[in-house]
């Protein structure tokens, strides 16, 4: 038997849900889908496929102050910042969720990052699975699924009576409690992401690689903007700096990403990354060899926002169909 | 604008001329309202258009850029850019929501103490009138 | 247009390569998405192919040619491409005889994404009164003869605001802006070494993404495009969050035009009015 939900009692839960805790969802704001905190059902965008940027921000936000010093009296008091109020995050995609599950490898790490465990913490997620994946989704290629439910607190189905219902974590079983579910034989249909990314070996054949021209060539047309890492679910790169105000020293921390040019100039002046066709073979081998080498998953959940974004069309699905063909090459024919 | 109403002035004055000039304002006892705060340049040239824009996002309510007369530049040629730089600046910050009348730009020389107070004065009243920027 | 274009620009560029003339022919080909163009650098005469030309060519490939300095070079221009590229010469970063430059006679280009399949022409090219470029070694098509200039319609409407309304629309705008710096970076005229806005000491812009500091980004660039900007509007055409840049950039051309009658990239030796004066300016400054 499946649990439904139907329409009008998802209104008037997600409206309670707002009551005591901010809630955030896709929300229209011009031609774009953005999650944003909403005061009422009527701004949830519930007609869209994912969202132009991933929701990484309400974990990792674009711009966050780590702590603050001040001077009372003769001292330097340190102020860390602290997460107090709780989110319920309504909406989020099973690639995306997984983007975050992945982002744990790094941010829970030991010594694990106090903000990010506190948002984790602090955070419900409402699985909305996928009814029709977007051209440039390849979820299922990389380990996920359209309605895939591992990363989620609860995940939503649409269905005819309203929504199917899965409760996943015990965080979700609170969240639900108090909300009355029908009980249905309706079994919600499974879509199919169909585009097929040959992700399998992928860190063998990227290792392979790694000398090959091949990042060179493939460099020439990109123009080492940060689009491709900040609507990415799983880039997690990050600048650092202090900043007065008025006798007061914040500590910001901002997104950054490894296709600057001067991301990696250290005192001195000197930059191992100067050359375009090392930053851009960073990005691919971060993401399909050292983050799976060094934390299990790979570092691309699927969600195609790159291949949507990049303004010249850098395509990783190309990419690691490349790699795997120019993976298969090396070792034959030569020694 | 402080809690009393008043607004903050920047003052960008060229060493030669303007700055000179708010001296002879000084020493001859002709007095201008406190709000506007001086910073002395070599030159109106060197004030970049960058400087005027960080004024008005830290919280200034105007800013003014003061030179000498074109043709008496000190360095011959310095506000003769500065005088093309801060016409165009002026139309793209009325742009993007800081009135024209916020940023003004006057050629004052070393003698002309009595004017500067004046176009302090008149500036500030101006400021006061505009009130703080409506969205910061 | 078309297949005929195409034709064209492979055969030259074939050419071209075979001779040794250049080592590199900058132009497009078709993405991922099967139906838009991407920017292709081609090397080997058996690749040119690859090279297409239609109206999902919306990339300023003059850019590019700040990477290849010091080896000659071929580029697909369309007419405001054509303009960078007599910016980039007149500020002497390029040199004349390390380019060559095939012209294409633009037919307008179509709202560019992946997989986007518009038929919407850009607003840019309603705008522009440039379809032949102004500076080519080999022409692809016909030179048109073009319409009277368009007012700045979409300038005005914004100056007709209150400046609330101005200040609150540019607030939220830069709410948006991520700093991804697609806008720079797409942007043939912006190739400083440092940026402005990374410089450290002094910090003339903090990391915040956040309004202020973002509105000081894209008014700076903005104004540091004044009398530059060749009207290709790359920057709005990348940014990821849809930001309307265009309007920036378009304000400061009809003020340039009408305070020193001056459009950038119209030919090579022209100064920009920001880097030069005159001495008898009637500005309406001090008057």
């Amino acid at each position: 038997m499946t649990k439904i939900l139907g329409k009008k009692e998802l209104e008037s839960w997600l409206s309670s849900i707002m009551k005591d805790r901010t809630l955030v969802a896709p929300k229209h704001v011009d031609d774009l889908t953005l999650f944003s905190p909403v005061q009422s059902v009527e701004e949830i965008a519930f007609n869209y496929e994912n969202t132009n940027l991933s929701p990484k921000e309400l974990f990792f936000p674009r711009t966050d102050t780590l702590f603050t010093v001040e001077r009372k009296d003769s001292e330097m008091e340190i102020t860390p910042a602290v997460i107090e109020q709780e989110t319920v995050i309504f909406g989020i995609r099973p690639c995306d969720a997984w983007g975050i599950a992945t982002l744990d490898g790094p941010y829970l790490d030991d010594p694990a990052d106090s903000l990010w465990a506190q948002h984790r913490a602090k955070t419900t997620m409402i699985g909305l699975a996928c009814t029709k994946p977007a051209p440039q989704c390849f979820c299922t290629s990389m380990g996920s699924a359209p309605n895939d439910s591992s990363n989620v607190d609860i995940l939503l189905t649409e269905v005819d009576e309203g929504y199917a219902v899965e409760t996943v974590t015990a965080k979700g079983e609170r969240l639900l409690q108090g909300v009355e579910l029908k009980e249905s034989d309706v079994k919600p249909s499974v879509p199919s992401c169909d585009t097929d990314v040959p992700a399998e070996g992928i860190v063998e054949a990227t290792q392979k690689v790694f000398d090959d021209p091949y990042w060179s060539r493939l460099a020439d047309r990109c123009i080492h903007c940060n689009i491709c890492a900040y609507v990415c679910p799983t880039c997690y790169c990050f600048d650092v700096r202090d900043r007065t105000d008025r006798g007061k020293i914040e500590r910001i921390r901002t997104w950054e990403s490894c296709q600057s040019k001067g991301f990696t100039r250290i005192a001195g002046g000197y930059d191992p990354r100067a050359d375009k066709g090392t930053r851009l073979r960073q990005r691919f081998c971060h993401k399909l060899l050292y983050f799976p080498q060094q934390f299990g998953p790979l570092g691309c959940v699927g969600c195609g926002r790159c291949v949507t974004a990049c303004p010249v069309n850098i395509d990783i699905r190309e990419i690691i169909s490349d790699l795997q063909e120019l993976g298969a090459k090396v070792g034959q024919g030569s020694n | 604008m402080s809690a009393d109403n008043e607004p903050l002035i920047i003052g960008f004055l060229c060493n030669w001329c303007s700055y000179a000039g708010a001296d002879m304002a000084g020493t001859s006892r002709q007095a201008y309202p406190a709000n506007i705060r001086i910073m002395r340049v070599p030159c109106s040239g060197r004030v970049d258009p960058l400087l005027i824009v960080k004024c008005f996002e830290e919280g200034a309510d105007a800013v003014l850029v003061a030179g000498c007369h074109p043709g008496d530049c000190h360095y011959s040629e310095g506000n003769y850019y500065s005088r093309r730089r801060f016409a165009l600046l002026r139309e793209l910050l009325d742009f993007m929501g800081i009135e024209k009348e916020r940023f003004r730009i006057e050629w004052v020389s070393a003698s002309e103490g009595k004017r500067f107070a004046k176009i302090v004065s008149d500036f500030t009243e101006d400021a006061t009138k505009l009130g703080s920027r409506k969205v910061s | 247009m078309g297949a005929d274009f195409t034709q064209q620009i492979r055969d030259k560029a074939k050419e071209l390569l075979e001779k040794g003339t250049v080592e590199c022919v900058i132009g497009y080909e078709t993405g991922s998405d099967g139906v838009s163009a991407r920017p292709a650098f081609i090397h080997d005469p058996a690749e040119v192919d690859r090279l297409v030309f239609d109206n999902t060519c919306s990339h300023n490939l003059v850019k590019y040619l700040l990477n290849k300095k010091g080896k000659p070079t071929a580029v697909v221009v369309k007419g405001c491409d054509s303009r960078a590229v007599n910016l980039l010469l007149s500020e002497k970063q390029i040199e004349r005889n390390q380019a060559f430059i095939i012209g294409v006679v633009c037919p307008s280009v179509v709202e560019w994404g992946w997989n986007k399949r518009s038929e919407q022409i850009q607003k840019r090219c309603d705008w522009c009164r440039q379809h032949t470029p102004v500076v080519y070694d080999f022409l692809v098509g016909e030179p048109v003869t073009e319409e009277p200039p368009p007012d700045f319609a979409d300038v005005a409407e914004m100056e007709a605001k209150t400046t609330e309304e101005r200040a609150a629309f540019w607030r939220e705008q830069a709410e948006r802006c991520l700093r991804c710096y697609a806008c720079r970076q797409a942007c043939p005229g912006c190739y400083c070494i440092d940026c402005f806005v990374e410089e450290l000491d002094p910090e003339w812009v903090g990391i915040r993404i956040a309004p202020q500091e973002n509105l000081m980004w894209n008014t700076i660039r903005a104004f540091h495009l004044g009398g530059r900007c060749i009207s290709c509007n790359e920057c709005e055409r990348v940014c990821p969050v849809n930001i309307p840049l265009s309007l920036l950039n378009r304000k400061l051309e009809q003020e340039v035009l009408s305070l020193f009658d001056y459009r950038a990239g119209m030919s090579d030796d022209t100064i920009a009015p920001l880097i030069t004066f005159r001495k008898d300016d009637k500005l309406g400054i001090g008057e």
